[in-house]
């Protein structure tokens, strides 16, 4: 269903995206300004920052090739790609065929492996030591990333964004299953280390001891600068997006109308100002973890993960005696069990005919 | 309403889990205590829980002192037992961390397959919960065997005992209350007297690092 108006929406999707990232960095900024008793720099104090870099020149070392000068622009234009495919304010989209949340993954490791290339491209050592960093973090977000995927899929029967956000609206209780809740955990953990911030990377800091993402993008100046730092801002927005609809889907429109994409705006606008504000809350309890105690925090995510994807297939298996309020079909017509439930009933407690 | 219920168990059991896997990533001995206590007041709500669903109004007890047995006294004498032999740090666990955390998860795999009968046979809506608390029941025993420090080791014997009282609880809606009362006295009972023998082995070898038990002293 190819149809100008949903091609139309989707890329005003992308472009929302696009202009509302640094409104959201600056928010996350201010609170935790305000948090620490600061004042803060106003919230469209990024954007000021944009435009200052798009109106410098670009200074390249003499030892850098054209992965140095291409990496921005494959970092931006994944990004964006990843931004086409969310979906934001309405759910059925003409590229939801694409819209897999492998695919989605995926391009966003492309952009990290162009990033890491571009740090690594003019041989400073502080590019190289950031790139490792980045790519041993990538490395080991990878096994948590694919079981809370998994975990989400068996529940949803798809791997898709549309459907998965579509079986959640139709079916309110799967969003207070244990499946879903630990994926989203699991996912808010390599959500934190996949963004660079505060238990595994500090956003704030230029101290070469702690800088992962900086150390990276520390060559770069002027647009590339401006593209790179706005690719990264679209990234965390692209990830509290998907947090929000994925996992709380309620408000996104299903029709075409007017007034549901008012709701839908409105609702996401909402979710991410609200999930802002708890990432600040957040970034302001926690201390930065020692480089040898990420790996750690990503076994805790990876072992969420697992819990998450035993309970759903446990739940999915076990929901065949169950009525209608059954959580998946993934399993439709399990092997019947020898016990009907109704020969189960000698049961050791005798309060349980009371339920029935 | 059922599948509320069902919903509501294995909730409260994933969260009762969740403790038990924290305590494994933090080092502090504050951190396990924390966890400890947070894991009782977990158990004794899905407890009311369960209570409140099952129409079993004696749970409602159970629950109450629970949350006055494990929630409130015993972790304070833990606390002050950690004060007083001065230690808060598990120095260096058998297993490091990282290992440790994939292990416990694959010991929950372990214990879904080894619930998958008992599921089967079960028709009570809690059923989704009892593999969880077999697992809880694994990741405890392994905290007490990967751990050195008698205190650490303490506390996952006390987790132990949460494992099986959420077990008793998902898998009948809690045995009779003068059985739930014996379990009770019996873990204070045990663990007062592990308090106590803390307390000689930290005089006798001035640590309670367990390794440093097989030197010999007078």
């Amino acid at each position: 269903m190819f149809n100008v108006t949903g091609v139309v929406i989707e890329i005003a999707q992308a472009l929302l995206g696009l202009a509302v990232a640094p409104a959201l960095v600056g928010l996350i900024r201010w609170v935790k300004a305000r948090l620490q008793n600061r004042r803060g720099a106003p919230i469209w104090q990024p954007y000021a920052e944009l435009r200052k870099l798009l109106g410098k020149e670009t200074v390249i070392s003499s030892n850098a090739s054209w992965i140095f000068r291409t990496a921005p622009y494959v970092v931006f234009g994944s990004t964006v790609v990843v931004a086409l495919l969310v979906p934001v304010l309405i759910t059925p989209l003409p590229f939801n065929q694409v819209a897999d949340l492998f695919a989605l993954v995926y391009l966003l490791l492309l952009g990290t492996f162009a990033l890491a290339l571009g740090g690594l491209d003019p041989g400073s050592p502080f590019g190289g030591m950031g790139s490792s960093r980045e790519m041993t973090i990538a490395a080991l977000s990878e096994p948590a990333i694919a079981l809370a995927i998994l975990s989400l899929a068996l529940g949803a029967g798809s791997t898709n964004l549309g459907e998965m956000a579509a079986r959640t609206i139709a079916n309110p209780t799967v969003a207070l299953s244990p499946g879903h809740i630990l994926a989203f955990a699991a996912l808010f953990i390599v959500m934190l280390a996949e963004t660079g911030r505060l238990p595994v990377d500090n956003p704030a800091t230029h101290l070469e001891l702690t800088m992962i993402h900086e150390a990276m993008i520390l060559e770069y100046s002027g647009p590339h600068l401006a593209l790179v730092e706005w690719a990264s801002w679209l990234k965390l927005t692209v990830f509290l997006t998907l947090a929000a609809n994925l996992f709380v889907p309620w408000g996104l429109a299903t029709s075409l109308s007017p007034a549901a994409l008012a709701i839908a705006f409105a609702a996401i606008v909402v979710k991410l100002v609200v999930l802002a504000v708890l990432l600040a809350f957040f970034e302001t309890r926690v201390a930065k973890l020692r480089l040898f105690r990420v790996p750690e925090l990503l076994a805790v995510s990876f072992v969420l993960g697992l819990l998450a994807v035993t309970s759903s297939f446990s739940l999915s298996a076990s929901s065949r005696h169950s009525g209608p309020e059954s959580l998946s079909n993934t399993r439709a017509g399990g092997a019947p069990s020898a016990l009907s439930p109704e020969d189960a009933n000698q049961q050791p407690s005798r309060r349980i005919e009371g339920l029935r | 309403m059922d599948g509320l219920f069902s919903q509501v168990a294995v909730l409260g059991s994933s969260g009762v889990l969740l403790c038990a896997i924290v305590a494994l990533w933090r080092h502090g001995i504050g951190a396990y205590i924390s966890a400890f206590k947070w894991q009782s007041n977990v158990l004794a709500a899905l407890t009311a829980a369960v209570a409140y669903f099952g129409h079993d109004y004696d749970l409602y007890w159970v629950a109450a002192l629970m949350i006055a047995v494990k929630g409130v006294a015993i972790p304070r004498l833990l606390t002050r037992l950690a004060h007083r032999v001065g230690q808060n740090r598990e120095s260096e666990p058998l297993v490091n961390t990282a290992t440790s955390l994939v292990i416990s998860g694959l010991l929950i795999l372990l214990a879904y397959t080894a619930a998958r009968p008992l599921q089967t046979l079960s028709a009570a809506p809690t059923r989704a919960g009892i593999p969880l608390a077999i697992g809880l029941l694994f990741v405890s025993l392994f905290v007490i065997v990967s751990r050195k420090k008698a205190i650490t080791q303490v506390i996952g014997f006390l987790m132990l005992e949460n494992a099986i009282a959420l077990l008793a609880v998902l898998a009948t809606y809690g045995v009779p209350l003068v059985v739930e009362l014996g379990v009770f006295l019996d873990a204070l009972m045990g663990f007062l007297v592990m308090q106590i023998v803390l307390y000689d082995i930290h005089d006798t070898f001035n640590t309670l690092d367990v390794d440093v038990l097989n030197r010999l002293k007078h």
